[in-house]
């Protein structure tokens, strides 16, 4: 296979005894080895494919919950609703005048969104600096809540954005029923809870 | 002028040693490699751009339907943890006292495993793991009887006498749900832990595709 015949004739020219052919005893490895870089190739490709990797979350201590002085201007709530709906508004919990629909996508999404609050925040109240590190940080405070029909990849992806965005402050919550109302509203304040807050 | 002849070589190369080399690797390669465990149910993992490798974990699976089941690390972890089930709360669930070493032995064969410990466990127990892994239905976790709390509170106990952990170095709980698991289950697995004092866990992903993660890196 691999190898070339370079004997060249053989034989013939002694005559006379008849002597049994001289086999050799090289067997053409070349197939074995091809098939054990084959299964090398296909250990190599589904161990490394198949871990998988992890994300930190932690959730805040409940004895020890410390009050820091919030400024409304910071907030931005997050909830996530069904089918990928991402909505948000900006002002404190409870005040659904400003609810906005957007998504996960990339460009143009909630990761926009949370980018422009950034800089909104940044300009307004500052930086914070990490003592360790020495990094700065945002002071934007992220409320992230599930309505009704969220999936759980939903709260990955959130989670993921808080990363992309290095988003520090950021928490799950509950959801206040009044958001419920205003999402299964489509976003618009139901005007029988407006006429409540107002009395 | 007789002719020059230059003396034909073999081009055949001597195979043994790359043969041997890539056995080797392929040896090493099989040795290392862990399959993945059976589990009583596909989960389908979501991306995530993380990448923070987690080894030793009590993982708890949270499936489609919402079911939440528990994954210990090893055999013998599992067999310490059905003693401390025992142990601690033997009030509530005395038929786990009262098991056979054929039916303890038969809990370590099942990697994951999620069922109503106040069913007929021992019954449960005398079949085969597979099909002990196959009739899987969930831990229980709602409020009223949250088992997957006892679960994983035996489970630190285990590893408490296993590797004697310092307060830092305690075992690790990851979370592993389907991407279209119903966010709430997961907020009850997430409320189970906090309850049992558990403030900081992973939440297991796979690596996101290359276009969603270098979008990323260009903010």
């Amino acid at each position: 296979m691999a190898e070339i015949d370079t004997s060249g004739g053989g034989g013939g020219k002694h005559g006379g005894k008849v002597r049994g052919k001289k086999l050799s005893t090289k067997v053409d490895l070349t197939p074995m080895v091809d098939l054990a870089f084959l299964l090398i190739t296909f250990f190599m490709l589904t161990t490394s494919l198949n871990k998988p990797k992890a994300m930190d979350l932690s959730m805040p201590k409940k004895d020890k919950e410390k009050q820091k002085d919030v400024k409304e201007g910071q907030l931005i709530n997050v909830l996530l609703g069904k089918d990928d709906i991402v909505w948000y508004y900006e002002t404190k919990e409870g005040n659904m005048t400003d609810m906005k629909q957007t998504t996960f996508s990339g460009t143009g999404g909630i990761r926009d969104v949370i980018m422009r609050k950034h800089a909104r925040v940044d300009r307004d109240y500052g930086m914070d600096e990490d003592k360790k590190t020495k990094e700065k940080t945002h002071k934007t405070i992220v409320l992230i809540k599930m309505a009704e029909g969220a999936k759980y990849k939903d709260m990955v992806d959130i989670l993921d954005e808080m990363d992309i965005t290095k988003s520090k402050i950021y928490a799950i919550q509950d959801i206040v029923p009044i958001e419920q109302e205003t999402i299964d509203n489509d976003g618009k304040v139901k005007t029988e809870t407006v006429t409540v807050k107002q009395k | 002028m007789p002719k020059v002849k230059i003396p034909r070589k073999s081009t055949s190369v001597d195979m043994t040693a790359m043969c041997d080399v890539s056995f080797l690797l392929l040896t090493f390669f099989i040795l290392t490699s862990k399959f993945k465990p059976t589990e009583p149910v596909a989960i389908d993992l979501p991306n995530s751009r993380s990448s923070i490798q987690v080894n030793d974990a009590i993982k708890i699976s949270v499936d489609k339907n919402g079911k939440a089941y528990i994954n210990y690390p090893s055999a013998t972890f599992r067999l310490k943890t059905l003693e401390k089930m025992g142990e601690y709360y033997k009030d509530k669930y005395p038929q786990l006292t009262q098991l056979t070493d054929k039916q303890k032995n038969n809990f370590a064969q099942v990697e994951t495993f999620g069922f109503d410990s106040k069913s007929n466990i021992p019954e449960l127990l005398s079949k085969k793991p597979d099909e002990i892994s196959k009739m899987s239905t969930g831990i229980p976790m709602d409020s009223l009887d949250n088992q997957l709390g006892d679960w994983i509170q035996a489970g630190r106990y285990a590893d408490v006498d296993i590797n004697h952990p310092t307060a830092n170095g305690a075992i690790r709980i990851a979370i592993k749900g389907d991407k279209q698991t119903d966010v709430k289950a997961v907020q009850q697995v997430i409320k189970t832990l906090t309850d049992n004092d558990i403030h900081t866990f992973n939440l297991i992903t796979t690596l996101a595709g290359g276009s969603t993660s270098a979008t990323a890196d260009q903010k």
